[in-house]
């Protein structure tokens, strides 16, 4: 809820690791994301991404470090907080048997039982260019990325302050991923910070104010859009892609 | 602005438990096969056990009533976790601003539901089947509330820990390893419960509280354990940790 | 104070074994039989105390579980594995001796009496723990100490189990009317088995610990190399 007293940007992990065993996951990772900015996160597969993702969303408690939100240390991400940040993960995570419009509209009516607010459902979806007569179908129907655009339009449905996508655009066709991407920035404009990870160079060099790479856990290199030169940008930018690989996911 | 906490959690218990039923209601599909398999177990029961005479059947009727129970329950519980994992919807609910505690609310009393469906079968079944079980049939509110009650105990520990298998990403082989002895003490209270129902046991309403007592312990451990399970609770940090903390990210710092 | 805690179970083992022997030849020697059960009364001075050192593992394995949940704490994770390790052994051992002192007693090594049964089922509970820890992912450690609070959780039932269910099982008054020669028999024969069991207790913990150590370890080389 925009309305709620201190906003929770910017949100600083500090040192930040996590491991399962001998398997270090996560080590030792800093990283700030500012209101009105997205951020890329970009590594290879197993680099940690989708785990930093959960730390954020506080479906992880990592295992040392320290997450700030608004420069308020957190312990648990309680319901407080988890109103106002939004997470799309690698699936859609959609009731297959309920229609596009039941996903959302369960989401907001929850939202409203908690006291907090929620935009119509048929005003955000038509903002992603999804079909209005594709609404009341249910999800197990959809196409993966048209799926992919409800479990967005679920996460912006509530003004997030701060909206976590992991790999958004995959299975989406080019048209898909420029609406996504026109999304997103509409999303930045309005003030929110965005992590976004994904193997779609081209957007990320679109869209994103900053690109982090995360090799092995650990947070490796960090080019930021200088106001003044964009091409200085796209030339660092894809040295930092290029570390990463081919665009193994992206077909 | 914000609604209090119990205020939320009632709501929000309310729309998950809808939408459970919504989604039951579109497809069946765990009414469908729970009571299929609770028709098929009785009928193994009925080829197996159809000769005994009454006095036998007397001490078996109760096994054979909660046995089944655990049986379906299982069932009931992998299929209804098993949907979550598939699309990945219990961690949407878990990242929504949501009470954990609504999440399991709604869970168990749907499950309850499910297999309060079965037992609307199991009990006339069994009931008809042995001579024993005719009381089931002369007393139906005590039969009622010792069904109620024996399922609620039920789930109340097995959606905790098919939730937090479900949510762990742990192996579904384990979820029939940890329910079966989990789940035995209600299972057993249950049980002698329902033999002092076939006796006509004058004590019969004590037994009942004393389940009823149970099912609040187990209702309170599963609330409490749920959230803890499902995503961590955060260390509280004492002062020396803090401490320790600050110190290390100065380390961090000096190295190059 | 790393080396005061090593200290530790070798006195434990120090102290526990005269005690055994002590308490072993008494028990064999120069207790008399019990008039009605015979020689086969014996078994109680072995029975008893692992039943109670088994529910008294299962009361540590949960409570350590307990703090591994609310503080994270891989140490507490460590303790309640250790506890609930000895706590298999001990309950493996009451299922094995109830059985023969029961053959012995009543005629029949099981009547299903509920103290009987719950005590299976704690062991069960504790067995099924174990399974988890061991063949659980990592994500499974939280439900794993959950097992183990329910375990602990189970104890009390268990004693309220036997005051429900008025059995043939010996209530849990046997041991106040026993003649005094008994007692002098009993005391000395918990202390050793519980000295021996913390020994082994207290090895467990330290060795799980120092593998999560090992890792950390490890994990730090790993980091340093990179």
């Amino acid at each position: 809820m925009t309305g709620a007293p201190a906003p929770i940007t910017p949100i600083v992990l500090r040192s930040v690791s996590q491991r399962f065993g001998r398997k270090v996951v996560l080590r030792g990772v800093d990283l700030e994301l500012r209101a009105g900015s997205i951020t890329g996160l970009v590594g290879a597969n197993g680099a940690g991404k989708t785990t930093l993702f959960l730390i954020l969303a506080g479906l992880l408690q990592p295992d040392g470090g320290e997450r700030r939100f608004g420069g308020r240390e957190v312990g648990d991400v309680d319901l407080e907080l988890r109103a106002r940040l939004a997470f799309v993960a690698h699936a859609p995570q959609l009731y297959p048997g309920l229609s596009a419009r039941a996903n959302l509209e369960l989401f907001a009516e929850l939202r409203r039982a908690a006291g907090l607010s929620s935009r119509p459902a048929d005003d955000v979806l038509r903002g992603l260019g999804l079909p209005v007569d594709a609404l009341d179908r249910p999800v197990s129907t959809f196409s993966r990325g048209m799926a992919q655009r409800v479990a967005l339009a679920r996460a912006v449905a509530g003004d997030p302050e701060l909206l976590l996508l992991d790999e958004p655009f995959t299975a989406l066709d080019a048209r898909g991923r420029s609406q996504l991407a026109g999304a997103l920035l509409a999303e930045r404009d309005r003030g929110a910070a965005i992590l976004l990870s994904s193997h779609d160079q081209g957007t990320l060099l679109r869209v994103c104010d900053r690109l982090v790479l995360l090799e092995a856990g650990a947070i490796v290199r960090e080019v930021e859009r200088g106001g003044d030169d964009p091409a200085a940008f796209a030339v660092r930018a894809a040295a930092v892609l290029d570390a990463v690989g081919p665009d193994d996911h992206a077909a | 602005m914000l609604h209090l906490a119990p205020v939320r959690l009632l709501r929000q218990s309310l729309l998950l438990l809808r939408s459970e039923l919504r989604q039951e209601l579109r497809d069946l599909e765990l009414v469908l096969t729970s009571t299929f398999f609770t028709l098929v177990v009785l009928g193994m029961f009925y080829l197996s056990f159809a000769a005994l005479e009454k006095k036998h059947t007397l001490p078996a009727v109760p096994g054979l009533l909660w046995l089944t129970v655990a049986f379906v329950g299982t069932i009931t519980l992998t299929r209804a976790f098993d949907r979550e994992r598939e699309a990945d919807t219990l961690r949407a609910l878990l990242a929504a601003p949501v009470e954990r505690l609504a999440i399991y609310v709604a869970k168990a009393g749907s499950t309850l539901l499910v297999l309060l469906v079965c037992c609307a079968l199991l009990v006339p079944g069994l009931a008809s089947m042995f001579p024993a079980g005719q009381v089931f049939w002369d007393m139906p509110l005590e039969t009622a509330a010792l069904v109620v009650l024996g399922c609620l105990g039920y789930v109340a520990i097995g959606t905790l820990f098919a939730a937090g298998l479900a949510g762990g990403g742990g192996k579904n082989m384990l979820l029939a390893v940890i329910l079966y002895p989990v789940t035995t003490p209600v299972l057993m209270f249950a049980l002698v419960t329902t033999r002092a129902l076939l006796d006509n046991n004058p004590n019969l309403p004590s037994y009942l509280g004393q389940m009823a007592a149970l099912d609040v312990i187990l209702l309170g451990v599963g609330a409490l354990l749920f959230e803890p399970v499902l995503v961590g609770s955060a260390p509280a940090r004492s002062a020396a940790a803090a401490q320790r903390a600050a110190r290390a990210g100065a380390r961090r710092q000096e190295s190059p | 104070m790393k080396r005061k805690s090593e200290l530790v179970v070798p006195l434990l083992f120090v102290a526990a074994a005269p005690l055994v022997v002590y308490s072993v030849q008494r028990v064999f020697l120069h207790t008399p039989n019990e008039r009605t059960m015979g020689t086969a009364f014996k078994i109680f001075f072995f029975h008893v105390p692992m039943g109670w050192l088994c529910m008294l593992m299962a009361l540590i394995s949960g409570i350590a579980a307990y703090v591994q949940l609310r503080r994270r704490s891989r140490t507490a994770g460590a303790v309640a594995l250790a506890a609930a390790e000895i706590g298999f052994l001990g309950g493996l051992g009451v299922l094995l001796t109830g059985p023969i002192w029961g053959h012995a007693t009543w005629g029949t090594p099981w009547t299903g009496d509920a103290r009987q049964v719950t005590t299976a089922l704690l062991w069960l509970v504790i067995a099924a723990y174990l399974l988890l820890r061991h063949f659980g992912q990592h994500a499974s450690e939280r439900l794993a100490a959950a097992l183990a609070i329910f375990g602990a959780v189970n104890v009390p039932l268990i004693y309220y189990a036997v005051k429900l269910w008025k059995t043939t099982h010996p209530t849990t008054g046997v041991v106040a009317k026993l003649p005094p020669e008994m007692w002098a028999t009993f005391w000395p024969g918990l202390a050793a088995l519980l000295l021996v069991s913390f020994g082994l207790f207290a090895i467990r913990a330290r060795q799980l610990i120092l593998a999560g150590e090992l890792d950390e370890a490890y994990v730090r080389l790993e980091d340093s190399r990179a």
